[in-house]
């Protein structure tokens, strides 16, 4: 830990968003204008696995593929262009469409912890940033009372508690930081957010302005069950997750249930994609419909005739008593070819 | 700079003014990481270009459909003249539209044939006259009512407690300073709960004529319990912030306060465009947000629905709870099967019915439950036919 708290930035964040290359009177950048130094952005020099900033948009699918994460072209992009620019990036989509996995994803293709902040209603800068160690400053004022010694700065690094946000940019080969359902968090609580996302770094008033040692690759996901204020998206990549199409959806439950024959994987897929088209209170996601095609696996293994299989399933599809009414409106079309 | 470079960089940097001309607010720190993405790894194709792009520049799925037009035309077509505006006339705004040639003329409008609904503005004032005695009485019982039912949320701000998470180590100090350094008791702080704020939206149009003087008085109540964190606006064809009007002690005379100000009350009806009107000011935004927003309109709105439907979504993204408060809903056999109340039903936390006083004040009483509840719950209480009763 470098005294006085301030770290130096590595050479690798000369994108850092503070500098545009754009004048609002026309010019555009030269390609000299800025540098993404290959390996200097965000790769440690003892990375264990890929140099993340240096695939493309197609090898980074193979690599996200191998971890048996199947993203299509647009997500794809989005991370590569989340690691080139070093900006954070923010997903948005329905839930269970894996946006969250994204994150522990890609802690391991490109070898970095992953540090996770769960937002939920009430969270404040204490429990996110960072906040000091009351009690412990007290016991010491108390120790050193007892042993007739000089009290000392109380506002030192070791009385620090360290929150995720904190953690995150004094991780020395730079972590993966997920902010999770950021839309729980109550509005006021992304102005906390904004220096960290828009520069990697955090003032606290008695230390001082705290950078990352390397810049994190930062993850925020939300739900859209509330709207995120401009300034906080205007400090991100944005991507917005769409349901998976027919092939994409067949090759994850093909990763993901082992047992499941290529024909009724055929049929599953097309239910839920029509099943999706209905006007349901809360429609399946990705991890739904593998749950789903886990389940029917296992009845018709245990002698259920498919179709029969996937209709005793769909509780593990379906969790709405009043959706489920609907979906067996449509029964037949549904799973009758199945 | 060689030519064809800056050909490029000139397309490139007319497809970002197109873009601005059709609405989609692209921010320049964004609009420099695309460039500096053009220039880092140069797009494969177009289809990795409009990627580029769209993660760069958009950043709300809602403006995705006029982003893609304006992609299209600009790489895919090179249809540019439909996109580019004229130089001269460039506006961000779209221009507010007229009557079109389906309006009927004001003529052919017969009183209650239910047309009422009609985009035909009418600047009348309208004296909305006195309350009775027992008007007064419910409107006593409101005020008293309002503070309970107002949802609320720990303020960020910490204050000395007795209990709490956290210590308060300035008043620790500062009371063992009193004892000789001697810490006997340890206080900590607390972030003590606040009201949200309230934002009413009332619908003055001719449709609601009747109810409008009560509504508004329902307003004032609110208005009263909370003076801090209550906004008011009125809407029929246009929007009007009525607040500091309606913030009289006095009823009667914020109700004439009122009734100078609105000048479209009892006219037509352009709920979306009303709305649309509020969101687009950014500090009636901050108003909205976080808060509890409750709109007191029949919903039917004339034409297209869409911006209705569009702006109330955006609406319940942006509030606490969405409360839609409807005279029409106050009867048993109501259902919202407008095609606007519909397809709105989904953004709504809440759907009751409101049409006087007394109804009103049926309707405060139920907001804690409302609040409790599940978010966006609207659809799932009025999705099935409600067996008589049982289920409010």
């Amino acid at each position: 830990m470098v005294p006085g708290g301030s770290f130096e930035t590595p050479e690798g964040s000369s994108v850092a968003p503070g500098e545009s290359p754009v004048a609002p009177g026309g010019s555009i950048a030269t390609p000299g204008g800025f540098s993404v130094a290959p390996g200097g952005s965000s790769v440690s020099p003892g990375g264990s696995s890929v140099a993340p900033a240096l695939l493309d948009e197609r090898e980074l699918a193979a690599t996200l593929e191998r971890e048996g994460y199947f993203a299509d072209e647009g997500l794809c992009t989005a991370i590569h262009l989340a690691l080139r620019l070093n900006r954070p990036l923010l997903l948005e989509g329905e839930p269970g469409v894996g946006k969250t996995e994204v994150a522990s994803v890609l802690s391991r293709v490109v070898g970095r912890d992953l540090i996770r902040l769960q937002c939920f209603e009430g969270l404040d800068a204490g429990q996110a940033l960072y906040e000091w160690d009351y009690p412990k400053q007290l016991l010491q004022v108390r120790v050193a009372e007892s042993r007739g010694q000089e009290v000392g700065d109380l506002y030192r690094e070791e009385f620090l508690l360290r929150r995720p946000l904190l953690r995150t940019l004094e991780s020395a080969q730079g972590a993966v930081l997920l902010i999770d359902e950021i839309d729980r968090a109550d509005s006021e609580f992304e102005a906390f957010l904004l220096e960290f996302l828009g520069d990697f770094q955090i003032t606290i008033p008695e230390l001082g302005t705290i950078r990352a040692r390397t810049p994190p690759i930062v993850v925020l996901t939300s739900n859209r069950t509330r709207e995120l204020h401009d300034a906080l998206k205007r400090r991100c990549l944005y991507h917005w997750i769409a349901f998976p199409e027919v092939d994409r959806e067949r090759a994850i439950l093909r990763a993901a249930v082992p047992g499941l024959e290529e024909r009724a994987a055929e049929g599953l897929v097309r239910a839920v994609q029509r099943v999706r088209g209905l006007p349901l209170l809360k429609r399946p996601g990705i991890a739904e419909s593998v749950e789903w095609a886990r389940g029917a696996t296992a009845l018709a293994e245990g002698g259920s005739p498919w179709p029969v299989a996937l209709r005793r399933a769909l509780g593990l599809l379906i969790k709405d008593e009043e959706d489920t009414r609907l979906l067996l409106g449509h029964a037949e079309e549904l799973f009758g070819d199945a | 700079m060689p030519e064809p470079v800056a050909l490029a960089a000139g397309h490139v940097w007319g497809f970002l003014s197109a873009l601005r001309a059709a609405g989609v607010t692209t921010a320049l720190p964004k609009q420099a990481d695309l460039l500096r993405v053009i220039g880092a790894s140069p797009p494969r194709d177009l289809t990795a270009l409009y990627w580029y792009a769209r993660i760069t520049l958009l950043h709300d799925v809602d403006e995705l459909a006029a982003f893609d037009r304006v992609f299209d035309a600009w790489f895919r077509q090179g249809g540019l003249q439909d996109i580019v505006p004229p130089p001269a006339g460039e506006s961000d705004v779209p221009s507010p539209q007229g009557p079109g040639e389906d309006d009927p003329a004001p003529q052919e409008v017969l009183p209650g044939d239910g047309t009422e609904a009609s985009s035909l503005s009418t600047y009348g004032r309208r004296d909305f006259g006195p309350a009775d005695e027992r008007r007064r009485s419910v409107m006593r019982a409101l005020e008293a009512a309002w503070p309970a039912v107002l949802p609320r949320a720990p303020s960020r701000r910490r204050r000395s407690a007795r209990s709490g998470d956290r210590l308060d180590m300035r008043h620790i100090w500062r009371r063992a300073r009193r004892h000789d350094g001697e810490i006997i008791e340890l206080r900590r702080r607390a972030r003590p709960p606040r009201p949200r704020r309230l934002l009413i939206l009332v619908d003055v149009s001719g449709s609601l004529r009747q109810h409008t003087p009560d509504l508004l008085r329902l307003a004032h109540t609110a208005l009263r319990a909370a003076p801090a964190r209550t906004e008011v606006f009125t809407f029929g064809t246009r929007l009007t912030r009525i607040t500091s009007a309606l913030s009289h002690p006095n009823t009667g005379r914020a109700l004439r306060a009122v009734s100078g100000q609105v000048t479209d009350a009892d006219g037509g009806t352009a709920i979306g465009t009303a709305l649309h009107e509020f969101l687009s000011v950014p500090r009636f935004v901050a108003l909205a947000r976080g808060a509890l927003v409750i709109v007191l309109s029949d919903g039917l709105e004339r034409g297209d629905h869409t911006p209705m439907v569009r702006a109330t979504a955006r609406l319940s993204r942006l509030g606490h709870r969405l409360v839609w408060w409807s005279p029409l809903a106050c009867s048993p056999t109501y259902s919202p099967a407008t095609r606007a109340m519909a397809a709105q039903l989904p953004s709504l936390d809440h759907l009751g019915g409101v049409r006087d006083l007394s109804t009103g004040l049926a309707e405060v009483r139920r907001l804690p439950a409302v609040l409790s509840g599940l978010r966006r719950a609207a659809a799932r209480r009025w999705s099935t036919p409600r067996p008589t009763g049982t289920r409010s």
